[in-house]
């Protein structure tokens, strides 16, 4: 996602699609003679999206995190304290909203209809999207 | 068919050669239903559309190309028109608003910000900060964590000195970046943040803006981790046109 491209030459790496949900779904324009598609369902599954869209994108910072680790280089004991920081930071962070989303996501399932569990598949795919996002590629290249 | 609406633009003929992939498993070709000078940016609605990753991206990243060129006023995620014609009949009848909020919108972006506490550093900084909770949080210990109505009641203490916190760091944050924005909205406080605030800013005001933003990151870096996302459309600033 370009947002995040933009700000990480400046700031750190935290953006992803999650930090600006908030304003996808509940700002922006709304016109009163357009329907909001399925504005029921799309209010219910506000929590769910938050809860879905988050934990990939812990597996995401999980996996470049990790990706960015050198344990080999730095004597195994300690990372340098900037990047272990960060990393705890952003485990604590996106973790405890992916564990506490797990239950809701849970009672969720028990409530839903069969066969309507399509955006479940395609939430399994994120690394498909990512590598064909140019913005992440990009990004982790700054990176490192 | 009916038309899914990603937001309104000036019309001009840079338009016509604008190629871009909108919602949907086999992205719909986003184009423009035009009237009065302004545009609609559209395209066909996909059968049961819901709030997904893949059609939350595309609908971000429509906006963000936007906003690159001349400036969009975003719709939020989902908004649907009856047809064409409907959307065609929506610019006629409120061409003036939409074409006024353009003209005031263009050439700005938005920047989000939100701050959250990193909590293990908070609380040491609160138990530095407050010489009466220091020694209770002492004497609890060497007591071995005190009885649970000791440790309950302790907590209480804490959770009443961190919500007073709380208003002091969110301006610690918010009010250096005001001075860089030409408005200022407030979000609802998302997982646990201090504060979510956007800020709408000239695009030439960007580098200063995210340079205070790095200032700012690096002086509360101990204890909050501050989160920066744009340059982004309007979101926050738009209003609909009134009846």
């Amino acid at each position: 996602m370009t947002v995040i491209q933009e700000t990480t030459a400046i700031c750190r790496p935290s953006g992803t699609l999650y930090e600006v949900l908030d304003l996808i779904l509940d700002k922006g324009l709304v016109i009163d003679v357009f329907a909001r598609v399925s504005l029921v369902g799309i209010e219910i599954l506000t929590i769910d999206v938050r809860v879905v869209v988050a934990s990939v994108d812990t597996y995401l910072r999980f996996a470049e995190a990790c990706n960015r680790l050198d344990l080999g280089t730095s004597g195994g004991s300690g990372l340098p304290d900037l990047l272990s920081g960060g990393v705890e930071k952003g485990a604590k962070n996106k973790s405890k909203g992916a564990l506490s989303g797990a239950v809701e996501a849970v009672s969720d399932t028990l409530s839903k209809k069969k066969g309507d569990d399509e955006d479940g598949d395609e939430e399994k795919k994120p690394a498909r999207r990512s590598s064909k996002s140019s913005g992440r590629t990009t990004r982790k290249a700054k990176e490192e | 068919m009916s038309t899914y609406v990603y937001g309104i633009v000036h019309d001009d003929e840079s338009l016509d050669g604008l190629e871009l992939s909108g919602v949907g498993r086999e992205p719909a070709p986003v184009r423009f239903v035009r009237a009065r000078g302004i545009a609609a940016v559209v395209s066909d609605a996909p059968e049961g559309l819901r709030a997904k990753r893949r059609d939350l991206t595309a609908h971000q990243e429509v906006l963000q190309e936007l906003t690159r060129r001349r400036g969009v006023l975003p719709m939020r995620f989902g908004v649907v028109s009856q047809d064409d014609d409907a959307v065609t009949e929506q610019l006629r009848d409120k061409g003036d608003h939409y074409s006024a909020l353009l003209s005031r919108l263009e050439g700005r972006v938005e920047f989000n910000v939100k701050a959250v506490y990193v909590e293990e550093e908070v609380l040491k900084a609160l138990l530095r900060d407050d010489r009466a909770l220091r020694e209770r949080n002492e004497s609890l210990r060497r007591s071995g964590g005190g009885t649970p109505a000791e440790r309950m009641a302790f907590g209480e203490r804490v959770a009443r000195a961190l919500e007073e916190r709380k208003g002091r760091d969110a301006a610690t944050v918010v009010r250096p970046l005001t001075e860089h924005a030409e408005r200022v909205a407030t979000g609802p406080l998302v997982d646990d943040c201090l504060t979510n605030t956007s800020f709408l800013l000239p695009w030439k005001g960007r580098e200063e803006f995210l340079r205070r933003a790095a200032t700012v990151q690096r002086e509360t870096d101990a204890y909050m981790d501050v989160r920066v996302n744009g340059p982004m459309p309007p979101y926050s600033f738009v209003e609909p046109p009134r009846n």
